[in-house]
């Protein structure tokens, strides 16, 4: 029993980056793939679209310092905490990823029309943002209460 | 959230109200140098859509309402994809009504649409309540009303306008129904031919076009 649960640990403490990383990737090629799109209807700005199909992979970077702050020795007190904390907050990271990778391809389609709204059209994604946000900081919050 | 089109539908640029466009945004040949990413399946389904019901492709009949019948058949049997058939079958139903009001207005008995009995699900209804002004099909086609209002007066501009606003506003939401996908391709595609008749309406031509008509008319008789 006890190696199963010391692997469950290890599972929790690199999930956050795993499944961060996951959720980038495929945000990103949604979002980057728009704007390979846009720039070719497009004669200028075409900087401002490669930026915003970036905005997804700022859940990797989550995913990465929250595996380092869960990261410590492995033990059957600590590892289920560490399971239940990574796994979810991984899972967090990839559906925001992902989803603000619609978001931001979304946004880029209609900006490309009409480039007034390229502000406006980014709130949904910023929104999304927000949420991977939530789930990055309460993880680091929680993780402070694992036992080392 | 199946979204294989992203790139093509990001390359396609914003179509506007069709009657208040100026001009076209983009030619035929750059669309369908954008409709290469298409998935092959995809590109035949949509080039036998747009042979069967594209507005300038009604332009150009078929010879017989049984030759359109049999064209509609084969084309369907080809079409796998639930949008498109469903599209492809709106727009086979409004011919079968404007048809069906035509015949009516020229005279002739619910008989006369025998020839086109395997078209459309409302062939057997609209034969079946010919003398009611609608074919009692407002509910489903509230514009009916307005096409027959158009058909009596022979207004034929006004008819092509209210024809084409009525397939516009159907593409919209099946557009919607899939941002990035085939539903927007295709979308496009056929809001950009109404676009194009549209543009190239064209009333001194179309009269003098119709006036070489009469007197050719004139000559054979």
């Amino acid at each position: 029993m006890e190696p199963l649960i010391l692997a469950l640990g290890w599972v929790g403490l690199y999930a956050p980056l795993a499944l961060g990383a996951v959720g980038s990737m495929i945000g990103c090629a949604r979002a980057g793939s728009a704007a390979c799109g846009a720039l070719l209807e497009v004669e200028s700005g075409h900087g401002r679209y490669i930026g915003v199909a970036a905005m997804p992979s700022s859940q990797t970077i989550y995913g990465i310092v929250v595996t380092m702050a869960l990261r410590r020795e492995l033990s059957v007190e600590n590892s289920p905490g560490i399971f239940g904390l990574g796994l979810l907050a991984g899972l967090a990271l990839l559906f925001s990823a992902s989803a603000q990778g619609s978001a931001c391809a979304a946004s880029i389609n209609v900006s490309k029309n009409k480039l007034e709204i390229f502000g406006i059209s980014l709130a949904p994604a910023a929104l999304v943002e927000g949420f991977a946000v939530f789930a990055f900081v309460f993880a680091l919050v929680l993780a402070a209460g694992i036992p080392k | 959230m199946a979204e294989p089109y992203i790139t093509l539908v990001s390359s396609l640029p914003y179509l506007p109200p069709f009657e208040q466009a100026e001009r076209s945004p983009i030619t035929r040949l750059r669309l369908e140098q954008r409709l290469h990413n298409l998935d092959t399946d995809d590109a035949r389904q949509l080039a036998k859509a747009e042979a069967l019901v594209s507005w300038r492709m009604s332009l150009a009949k078929p010879k017989t309402d049984a030759d359109m019948v049999l064209r509609s058949r084969a084309a369907m049997q080809d079409i796998s994809q639930a949008a498109l058939r469903d599209f492809i079958e709106f727009r086979i139903d409004q011919q079968v009504i404007l048809a069906g009001l035509r015949l009516r207005n020229a005279g002739h008995d619910a008989s006369a649409l025998e020839p086109i009995s395997g078209a459309s699900r409302w062939v057997r209804h609209i034969a079946t309540h010919w003398s009611d002004p609608n074919f009692k099909l407002a509910a489903v086609y509230p514009w009916i009303g307005e096409a027959r209002g158009y058909l009596d007066g022979n207004n034929a501009a006004a008819l092509d306008s209210l024809m084409m606003r009525v397939i516009w506003q159907r593409l919209g939401p099946i557009a919607e129904s899939n941002k990035f996908g085939f539903e927007a391709v295709f979308a496009f595609v056929f809001k950009w031919d109404i676009l194009q008749a549209w543009l190239a309406r064209d009333a001194a031509q179309a009269k003098s076009r119709f006036q070489d008509l009469i007197k050719e008319i004139k000559n054979d008789s």
